[in-house]
């Protein structure tokens, strides 16, 4: 211990800076300790106080004051979620959300607008399962801004026709884009597989909102946005009388009894566990969700089910994070949760892996589900989640907003009044084998959704081997397993046809020796080189360098050379089933060079377009063939498919000699033409003619 | 009586002569004799403390053939060090029910605990703890390489537009001049691939010490007990000698680039337009960032108002912040994406029209007004979370070279004029100063 460590009790704010940097450091220091420091004493877990009050239309307003920052934000929610669809017409409660902006009292949407950004404020609305909720926040100069707006918007929207087809335009666009979003395909698919029919499964789809109706979004904000049974909460500088004063003002006229609360469906049963496979070509990773219904909010054991849960799956020391990314490194994160619905609740799972490691991670998960079911949770588990969730409840009521929205949890879901007030009691009370009593009625590994969303080419099999799988497409089709496999794609050829070689060609117009091809095809290390030159009189000279493996994937395609005096390039890289390069090639009709950075998927088997010829003495002629090739085009970044059709014999004489030949019609690429290749495996090229054009290519070696 | 008070502060507020102001931010700063700055901010309004720590690295540091590093070393920074194993860090921050993060940008690296008041002692050992002692070793390299790999196919490589963009936005400057801007965060896989532990080792040494770091704590603490506690955690980190400047010299209007790219996790075609624009401490700024709020934030920006409310061209049209904040060139970013059916030319047409018209007639006073109190309001907003005042104190001492400036930033934007916006407009939106994406889908091209 050092001689001056007695100076650790001297108040170090209150020594002049100066003084303070001078000192010899390490003298007022304590040690450096090797193990965590240990927790102080944990403040009371005081509920910030809140004021409730019921206005005379029936309006339930919660008050959450904070004079930290000059803001108030205003929530008014609706109990008229999607869960209230009318049948047919899913997205009807987004649409009316969406729309209450548009145009309201004789505001128009651009008014509405300019009237809150001019402020720099902001007034939206939307909607969840269960409820619509429109939302404002302002700073404390413009309060009655917002409330005159809220209540314009939530009380006399106008739905005009024009705006209808704006939103309409737009969502469709929106359902295009979630159609790119691995995830929300996931999701959309996740939850109909555990809800089936009934309407929390409910989601809009190009179909439903083309049908809906003005009179559609009338009706509807007719028969559920009404005071009675809507929650108003407002929290930031402002007190409970100024809220009743605004509100009084803003919403005087405004009444109606409560909407009707449709009555709760029975989940659809449990059945074995089924693996949704919705295939996504060419995806590089694998979104995987597992999980099944569970309990109403009010559920006692969802206390339990939340340290359960921590222990499992919320965050980065959740047991699945541990091993699917920090052993396995499998994933960026791997989670669970228990989703809050009102009627109805949910559990599920979440990870998004690469592609190759799709089935050991599922196998995985589900390892992780079941070992919470049936193996109890250690007491040190056990305490460290209660702790881990004790110690964040001040994080989540940091500001007036974030405790505002915990006291709108407690009304809307109809939480005993004391929740928040004895939550942590609560969690403190959970025990090993109340958690494990909560796995075991909440989670069902043996019975839950699996929905997995990648390329189905690359993991059906992995996935058949864990539980019976069920292919469908991203628009939900049912595909069989043969519909997985690339059409046209597996290039057939006879690989001991493929030897190193060299050819020469002339090129030749009208008649006339123009210029030469000459390639090679050497051995590598691993694979193939085919090296090319190519001139035609001044106007064309090229030098190609393709690389492919032995199983023929691709590696490489480099291209360097002038076209009509300019400079054009290829240099694609292959790897991972995509294509990644850049390229300058000469664009019709003018012929301008136009640079283009490729970054393209290649489908499994394509070929590199430069590769044909070097490829034709392995294919199978035969007569009558009809021999697909799926072509990538290195220089546009394409594939496409080219067809080879053989149309007869012909006898051909060339400076190299005169060969039997397969008559061969090429279709599909850019330039049609006609090749005759020698009848003989290997079909080595012997001429090609081009369609519409007087040039030739003629073997002279 | 309360109620006619009440009634009147409403009608004296609602008049609205003044313009309301975040609350003030109280920063107490000072160094550690080895160099590590220290920022403290008091307030008990809630029983939160947010320990952050900013490292003065980021992609910008980065040399050729060692891209990605900055990112890469934000992940290994989780892995365990002399007294904290793998993965315990997470476990300790959220056994103590805390959040934390990092996250790595052009230029700079964060790192942040945000703890019940009762655990600061926690978020600050933790810092300090990897700080002085990182576990440097070959199966924590690989293994982060692998996780690095899987964040880039999660975020990029699965996903419509942001891919492509990443994969582009390099080009908009000169790669021998100023490459510090001009290649990714993320980085090249190869040069991943690449990276040996002598290097992760080499770059931590010169880049991880206290006197390239700064420490903002805000919440719910004791200053003399937060002081000594720093004092004990950190101080005896040894110092480095200065890690080495980073050049760049990037010159505006280079002349214009455009591109087609076919993308094929996009469903619809998008146009992404990049301009470049001068760092944050640059006096053009503040009009940079308000006619990017004019241009495209909002309900009533001109693109949302003309290209997708008029013209019904676009599902989105809008103005992004891609690189974050910079001391070097930056980049204002245009994305349009098309609705189902348009052409994309032609909505970028529209968004060029856009953005020639205000280069040509300017704004409106309301317009700049409306911008001005959005980007204030946010800014009081945001003080309502001690990790966002924390970010926000390092945010003015690394871009505005004072922490005290979180106090009076806020004047710069309010002297911009109508002028001001139209000038900048003219300056750095025009066409030989961007770059253009046009973003396909595959059965598109």
């Amino acid at each position: 211990m050092h001689p001056l460590t007695s100076m650790r009790a001297r108040p170090l704010g209150l020594a002049p800076l100066v003084l303070l940097v001078a000192l010899p450091l390490a003298s007022v220091r304590a040690q450096y300790p090797t193990t965590p420091p240990a927790a102080t004493p944990i403040k009371a877990a005081v509920f910030p106080p809140f004021q409730e009050a019921t206005l005379a239309n029936g309006l339930r307003v919660v008050v959450v004051q904070s004079k930290k920052q000059p803001v108030v934000a205003v929530s008014l929610a609706f109990p008229s979620g999607a869960f209230y669809d009318p049948a047919g017409r899913s997205g009807t409660a987004e649409m009316v959300a969406g729309m209450l902006t548009k145009g309201a009292g004789t505001r128009t949407a651009d008014q509405i607008s300019d009237a809150i950004e001019g402020v720099g404020g902001s007034i939206s609305a939307g909607v969840d399962a269960d409820f619509l909720s429109v939302r404002t926040a302002v700073l404390t100069n413009d309060t009655k801004l917002a409330f005159d707006l809220l209540a314009d918007v939530v009380i006399r929207p106008t739905f005009p026709e024009k705006e209808l087809e704006l939103l309409r335009t737009q969502s469709l666009s929106g359902l295009q884009l979630e159609q790119s979003q691995p995830s929300a395909i996931a999701d959309r698919f996740f939850r109909k597989g555990i809800y089936g029919d009934h309407p929390y499964a409910r989601k809009a789809d190009p179909a439903s909102v083309k049908a809906i109706t003005r009179d559609d979004l009338l009706k509807f904000h007719k028969a559920r946005l009404r005071p009675n049974g809507a929650l108003l909460v407002v929290s930031g500088d402002i007190t409970l009388a100024q809220v009743k004063l605004l509100a009084g003002a803003a919403f005087a006229g405004w009444t109606g009894a409560a909407p009707a609360v449709a009555a709760t469906k029975e989940p659809p049963t449990g059945k074995a566990t089924e693996i949704v496979l919705v295939h996504r070509a060419g995806s590089v990773q694998s979104n995987i969700l597992v999980g099944n219904t569970t309990w109403a909010p009010t559920n006692p054991q969802s206390f339990a089910g939340t340290v359960m849960n921590k222990v499992l799956g919320d965050g980065a020391s959740g047991r699945l994070f541990l091993t699917l990314r920090e052993a396995k490194s499998w994933t960026y994160g791997a989670y669970s949760a228990f989703e809050r619905r009102k009627g109805l609740g949910y559990f599920v799972a979440n990870t998004e892996v690469r592609t190759a490691v799709t089935d050991s991670a599922l196998v995985e998960l589900l390892a992780q589900l079941k070992r919470v079911t049936v193996e109890p949770i250690p007491d040190a588990e056990i305490d460290a989640s209660k702790n881990s969730i004790a110690g964040a409840f001040p994080l989540k009521i940091e500001s007036s907003a974030q405790v505002a929205a915990q006291v709108a949890a407690v009304k809307l879901y109809e939480l005993p009044a004391t929740y928040l007030q004895t939550y942590r009691q609560r969690i403190a009370s959970v025990t090993s084998a109340t958690a494990q009593a909560a796995a075991v009625a909440g989670i069902h590994p043996d019975k839950a959704v699996i929905v997995v969303v990648g390329d189905g080419t690359k993991i059906y099999e992995g996935l058949k081997k864990i539980a019976t799988v069920r292919i469908v497409s991203l628009d939900g089709s049912t595909l069989k397993p043969e519909d997985l496999v690339v059409k046209g794609g597996s290039l057939d050829i006879a690989r001991d046809q493929i030897v190193p070689a060299s050819d020469s060609f002339a090129v030749m117009l009208q008649g006339n020796a123009l210029g030469y091809q000459r390639s090679s095809l050497v051995k590598t290390d691993g694979g193939w080189l085919l090296t090319e030159d190519s001139q035609i009189a001044t106007v064309i000279q090229q030098h190609t360098e393709v690389r492919f493996t032995e199983n023929f994937v691709m590696l490489s395609a480099k291209q360097t050379g002038k076209q009509a005096g300019k400079d054009v390039k290829i240099d694609v890289v292959y790897a991972g089933g995509r294509a990644k390069g850049t390229a300058a090639t000469p664009q019709p009709p003018a012929g301008e060079v136009k640079a283009t950075t490729i970054d393209a998927e290649v489908p499994a088997g394509a070929v590199d377009d430069n590769l044909i010829t070097t490829l034709l003495p392995a294919m199978k002629f035969s007569a009558g063939a009809k021999i697909p090739v799926t072509v990538f085009q290195s220089g546009k970044g394409t594939t496409i498919t080219m067809t080879l059709s053989v149309i007869g014999e012909q006898e051909v004489k060339v400076p190299a000699g005169t060969f039997a030949t397969w008559k061969v019609e090429m279709a599909g690429g850019e330039q049609p033409g006609t090749l005759y290749v020698e009848k003989a495996a290997p079909h080595r090229l012997v001429k090609l003619a081009f369609a519409g054009a007087p040039i030739e290519l003629v073997r002279i070696r | 009586m309360r109620i006619a008070q009440a009634l009147l502060a409403l009608a004296l507020v609602s008049a609205g002569a003044l313009a309301q102001e975040p609350g003030k931010v109280a920063v107490e700063s000072y160094t550690l004799s080895n160099g590590l700055k220290v920022h403290l901010v008091e307030d008990h309004s809630s029983q939160v403390v947010a320990v952050d720590v900013w490292y003065d690295v980021g992609a910008r540091n980065e040399r050729a053939g060692r891209t990605g590093f900055a990112h890469l070393f934000e992940h290994m920074m989780f892995q365990g060090s002399a007294n904290v194993k793998k993965a315990e860090h997470f476990q300790f921050v959220e056994k103590a029910g805390g959040f934390l993060n990092g996250s790595t940008t052009i230029d700079r690296t964060n790192y942040f605990e945000v703890l019940p008041s009762n655990r600061l002692n926690l978020g600050l050992w933790l810092e300090s703890d990897r700080m002085r002692s990182l576990a440097i070793t070959q199966p924590n390299l690989d293994n982060q390489r692998e996780a690095v790999k899987e964040e880039r196919r999660m975020r990029m490589d699965n996903q419509p537009y942001i891919g492509v963009v990443i994969d582009s936005i390099a080009s908009l400057y000169d790669r021998d001049k100023c490459f510090a801007y001009a290649h990714s965060v993320i980085g090249s896989m190869n040069d991943l691939n690449a990276a040996k532990v002598e290097d992760v080792t080499a770059f931590f040494k010169l880049y991880y010490a206290p006197n390239n770091a700064s420490l903002v704590v805000v919440g719910d603490f004791e200053p003399a007990e937060a002081k000594k506690l720093i004092e004990q955690y950190f101080a005896d980190v040894p110092r480095v000698p200065a890690p080495p400047k980073v050049n760049c010299e990037q010159a505006f209007n280079t002349g214009a680039l455009r591109r087609t790219v076919t993308d094929k996790n996009a469903t619809l075609a998008a146009a992404v337009s990049f301009f470049r624009v001068p760092e944050e401490a640059h006096e053009d700024h503040p009009a940079v960032e308000l006619l990017s709020n004019i241009l495209g934030q909002g309900e009533s920006s001109r693109l949302n108002r003309s290209v997708v409310r008029e013209a019904k061209a676009a599902a989105a049209a809008q103005t992004l912040g891609l690189y974050g904040p910079t001391r070097g060139p930056n980049a204002l970013a245009v994305l349009a994406i098309a609705n189902q059916g348009v052409a994309v030319d032609s909505v970028e047409k529209l968004v060029a029209a856009q953005i020639q018209r205000i280069a040509a007639d300017g704004v409106t006073e309301a317009e700049l007004s409306k911008a001005k109190n959005s980007f204030r309001s946010s800014k009081i907003m945001e003080r309502e979370s001690a990790l966002n005042v924390a970010e926000s104190v390092h945010y003015a001492e690394t871009f505005l070279g004072d922490p005290l400036k979180v106090n009076t930033d806020l004047a710069r934007y309010g002297a911009v004029t109508v002028a001001d916006i139209k000038r900048v407009a003219a300056k750095y939106l025009q066409t030989a100063n961007s770059l253009v994406l046009m973003i396909v889908p595959p059965e598109a091209k």
